[in-house]
């Protein structure tokens, strides 16, 4: 689709003509997220600095019936921030200030541009932070994480970004600024702001969000222990719950990936382990202390070839190296990969671990595992050699089959990415007709003109179309009039 | 076409079985709910049935009005009609417990306390405690959002809801969310119908995350002369590394029905974890009570029965306050001076959370209804607000009992009432700006 003259004059008028892009090769900055397989570049970028300018460039894209796209530091794996459909990209770099930090009440105001880990650097100095913390924390935005309702290592024990948002100012589908909850809880009424992260710019763009603040734990204590296979480190997570553990983070890395970390930097892992787990408490310092000593016995009594546990904050630094260093050490591997984050029950992590070989192995490609293991947050990631044809399909088709594997054992989706363009094809592998036409009717209540970044989050279903009718419960015969 | 009560009548025993279904006079009016008595008082067994009566319902018209255990039908807005009582507690089954993914499902007329008992064996917990928890129902405590103390550690239903299957108003079974710990699979429906009176769908089965129990637990009082104090206190003990379980604030009151030692004010703090970490905090605690001058004391392991008896029994009429912790001592001040000294006020509040709970001996409707909006007045400048938790039918018909709602936020919820409701069958004008 392309925009009139007129149109663009109007989001000049708007924003200013310094916060809109046209040129071809400005747009083409913005036709992906970190997902490039997923590529439309969207016909104008506008980079508002106010509410207001949100809601008329809103305004104005229903009037033209235009898509609307947003963005935050375009981070998502999940072909999200682009723009399929062409249309308005609404970049929220420019919204990116601290608008209120409140610790008498433990939250912070911010808009929707700022980084993630910029929020925490602002607090840290007074002992509180922000928890929600996925991998891309450096550069994600905060508004970016709310629309995916994204996770990270540590919520495991603090929960994903939902539990920490407690309102939003969001201009809506409709063209309206809504403010939804706030600093003080239990309002009145459904519970819009809940239902409203994870949406994936949907409903709304969200212009302001107000989130908690966690005081920052009295100690902290890491442990890395190696094993020669994955079954048996994933047997350690559901012996640490089984004991009444609740670690704050507990990462595994398999055999691949350690090779693969071994051959960069050398993060020191034992050479010949199968598996490495990463277990992280924090809390008060008696806590940690017991529960640091009860986790490493865990570990040996499952074989462990190795445990150490970090003495200092140095020593934490370089267990958590080579975690941290998995997603770039991967390109060792391979030049390309598919990756996706799929959760299964936790006691079933040896099922599923045992299958992923299985999946490999028929498809003939290597699949490195780096993942979230005390929830059961997988991240696998299929290697394929993109020089060869039919390699991506066949890549592709083993990622399906994968997903179909984690569903059936009563697992999920998607444990932190989100849906986008990538996974919206999967939903109804988790819901029946009826869900899916529940969500769409959700979505329809925000947005009722549809316009909100369209081709995301929902498929392409009859279940997802006006006039679907879910079936009804069947009614009793005779007696009946 | 319409239906006489007889053949609609056949439909329902038809599906739950004669002893499911009721018209008895005695029935329908022990069921009435403020005074407006059902037709039929249905007891459904099975989520089947469940869907299957509220599609009749749906067809034929008629109001369903969803109940639990029961404790909750003094919250919300007289009904505008009452045709059908579901009474959900037949559904009492746990579907399926999975202690080392920590995770379980239930059927929503299951009670908290007969699930504690199941997960009591475990060492794990639903940590959720609204006053009466052990025989309130699981869906009842999900469709109101009811806290208790422990939710300061643990958050609330909406934090410990993973998945829920519910039947819209249609009679379509449907199903939100996820059963693992971690999802953001498509919108985060459960979220939605949490506290939402059951005016979206009515539950009938939640998917629950749970905890471990803590190995240890230590309480203790804080006897402390002045709400400034009190709110002094808590303020230090949130911007310190306590992980308090419980931080509850109970006035002078509510000290003497809970048999505690006189003071203005009290906090009762509760520490979970391996014993040397509620040693080592307690002790902070304690220090912390020493700087104000006052005397910790250490309180027996029965504590929360009690306080949890006396929150279920107290007044005829309580209201549920939030606000800002930075604003506690000055709502606190604004309570007394709102609903005068000789109203027989009970307060008692998560004061980490600006949280606060009014038990009222006072019941007159005029009086109360003027102190509400005054109140409400008060808290509307930290954007807080004022809830009728429990009140009489005359004082909830002569002012909303929810409080307004902001005209954005409204609008939005009057459309999803409308999408999912439009004829009113589920449980019609008892919730906000009244759908």
């Amino acid at each position: 689709m392309s925009l009139t003259p007129r149109f663009v004059d109007e989001m000049r008028a708007i924003v200013g003509k310094d916060a809109v892009v046209v040129s071809v090769e400005g747009r083409m900055t913005y036709e992906c997220d970190m997902h490039t397989f997923y590529k439309g570049a969207p016909d104008v970028v506008v980079l508002p600095t106010r509410t207001e300018q949100v809601r008329a460039i809103v305004q104005a894209c229903r009037r033209a019936n235009t898509p609307i796209v947003p963005r935050g530091s375009g981070t998502g794996l999940i072909g999200g921030a682009m723009a399929p459909q062409g249309g308005v990209m609404v970049s929220m770099n420019r919204m990116a200030s601290i608008l209120e930090i409140d610790y008498g009440n433990r939250c912070a105001t911010v808009q929707p541009g700022l980084i993630n880990l910029w929020l925490t650097n602002a607090v840290r100095e007074r002992g509180w932070f922000f928890a929600p913390d996925p991998s891309s924390q450096m550069v994600s935005s905060i508004g970016g994480n709310v629309s995916t309702n994204a996770g990270g290592p540590h919520c495991l024990k603090y929960g994903i970004t939902t539990n920490h948002v407690l309102g939003l100012e969001l201009v809506t589908g409709r063209g309206e600024v809504v403010r939804v909850g706030g600093k003080t809880l239990d309002r009145p009424g459904y519970d819009l702001t809940g239902v409203a992260v994870g949406s994936e710019g949907t409903f709304a763009l969200v212009t302001a969000i107000t989130v908690r603040l966690t005081h920052a734990p009295e100690a902290v204590k890491t442990v890395l222990a190696a094993f020669r296979t994955v079954i048996e480190a994933s047997q350690v997570v559901s012996a640490a719950i089984a004991a009444g553990m609740t670690p704050a983070a507990m990462e595994m890395l398999d055999e691949a990936i350690i090779r693969a970390i071994n051959a960069g930097t050398g993060a020191g892992y034992p050479e010949g382990a199968g598996a490495v787990l990463l277990i992280e408490l924090d809390g008060p310092r008696a806590e940690v202390e017991v529960q640091g000593e009860r986790a490493a016995a865990i570990c040996r009594e499952h074989g462990a070839l190795s445990v150490s546990v970090a003495r200092d904050e140095a020593e934490r630094a370089l267990l958590w190296k080579g975690r941290k260093e998995a997603a770039g050490a991967v390109g060792r591997l391979t030049a390309s990969y598919l990756l996706q984050d799929a959760v299964v029950p936790r006691s079933k992590l040896p099922h599923i671990m045992r299958e992923i070989v299985a999946i490999g192995e028929r498809y003939g490609l290597l699949i490195a595992n780096v993942f979230h293991a005390g929830d059961g947050n997988l991240h696998p990631m299929i290697c394929y050699d993109d020089t060869r044809p039919d390699e991506l399909e066949k890549a592709k088709e083993a990622n399906e089959e994968l997903l179909r594997a984690c569903i059936a054992l009563g697992g999920s989706v998607t444990g932190e990415h989100g849906m986008g363009m990538d996974k919206a094809k999967n939903l109804p592998l988790q819901y029946a007709d009826a869900d899916l036409n529940f969500m769409f009717r959700i979505r329809g209540v925000f947005d009722p003109a549809r316009l909100m970044n369209p081709g995301k989050l929902l498929p392409t279903h009859p279940a997802c179309g006006e006039g679907f009718r879910p079936q009804r419960p069947r009614l009793p015969e005779g007696t009946w009039v | 076409m319409s239906v006489t009560a007889r053949t609609l009548g056949g439909a329902l025993i038809a599906i739950v079985g004669a002893g499911g279904a009721s018209d008895d006079a005695a029935a329908c009016a022990a069921a009435a709910i403020d005074g407006r008595r059902p037709q039929w008082v249905v007891r459904p067994r099975t989520l089947d049935e469940l869907a299957r009566v509220v599609a009749i319902a749906h067809d034929e018209g008629l109001a369903v009005v969803p109940r639990g255990a029961g404790h909750a039908l003094a919250l919300g807005s007289p009904p505008a009609r009452v045709d059908v009582v579901l009474d959900l507690c037949g559904l009492d089954a746990i579907v399926e417990y999975n202690p080392d993914d920590l995770t379980v499902t239930v059927q929503a007329g299951v009670t908290a306390g007969a699930l504690a008992a199941v997960l009591h064996d475990r060492r794990q917990t639903l940590p959720l405690d609204p006053p009466g928890w052990g025989s309130r129902t699981l869906g009842g405590i999900a469709a109101t959002a009811a806290g208790g103390p422990l939710r300061l550690r643990y958050g609330t239903m909406r934090d410990l809801l993973l998945g829920v299957r519910f039947v819209q108003a249609d009679g379509v079974v449907t199903w939100g969310g996820a059963r693992v710990v971690k999802s953001v699979t498509g919108y985060d429906v459960p979220k939605l119908l949490v506290g939402a009176l059951g005016t979206l769908g009515i539950l009938g089965e939640l998917t629950l995350r749970l905890h471990p129990l803590p190995e240890a637990e230590a309480t203790c009082l804080l006897p402390l002369r002045s709400t400034e104090i009190a709110q002094d206190v808590v303020a230090r003990l949130v911007d310190s590394p306590l992980q308090p379980s419980r931080c509850e604030l109970l006035d002078a009151a509510a000290l003497a029905a809970c048999g505690l030692p006189a003071a203005a004010v009290g906090l009762v703090v509760s520490l979970g974890s391996v014993e040397g970490a509620v040693r080592a905090q307690q002790a902070m605690v304690v220090a912390e009570a020493t700087r104000v001058r006052a005397r910790a004391e250490t309180m027996g392991p029965g504590f929360w029965r009690t306080y949890d008896r006396v929150l279920a029994e107290n007044g005829p009429t309580v209201l549920r306050l939030a606000t800002l912790a930075t604003r506690l001592a000055a709502t606190l001040d604004e309570v007394r001076a709102s609903l005068g000294g000789d109203a027989g006020v009970t307060i008692t509040g998560c004061a980490p959370l600006g949280l606060l709970r009014v038990a009222l001996r006072q019941d007159e409707p005029a009086v109360l209804a003027k102190a509400i909006e005054r109140l409400r007045a008060f808290v509307d400048e930290s954007d807080g607000s004022v809830v009728v938790e429990r009140g009489s039918t005359a004082l909830r018909t002569s002012l909303d009992p929810w409080g307004p709602v902001p005209a954005g936020p409204l609008a939005l919820m009057r459309a999803l009432k409308q999408e999912f409701d439009p004829r009113g069958t589920l449980n019609p004008g008892r919730f906000v700006g009244g759908l």
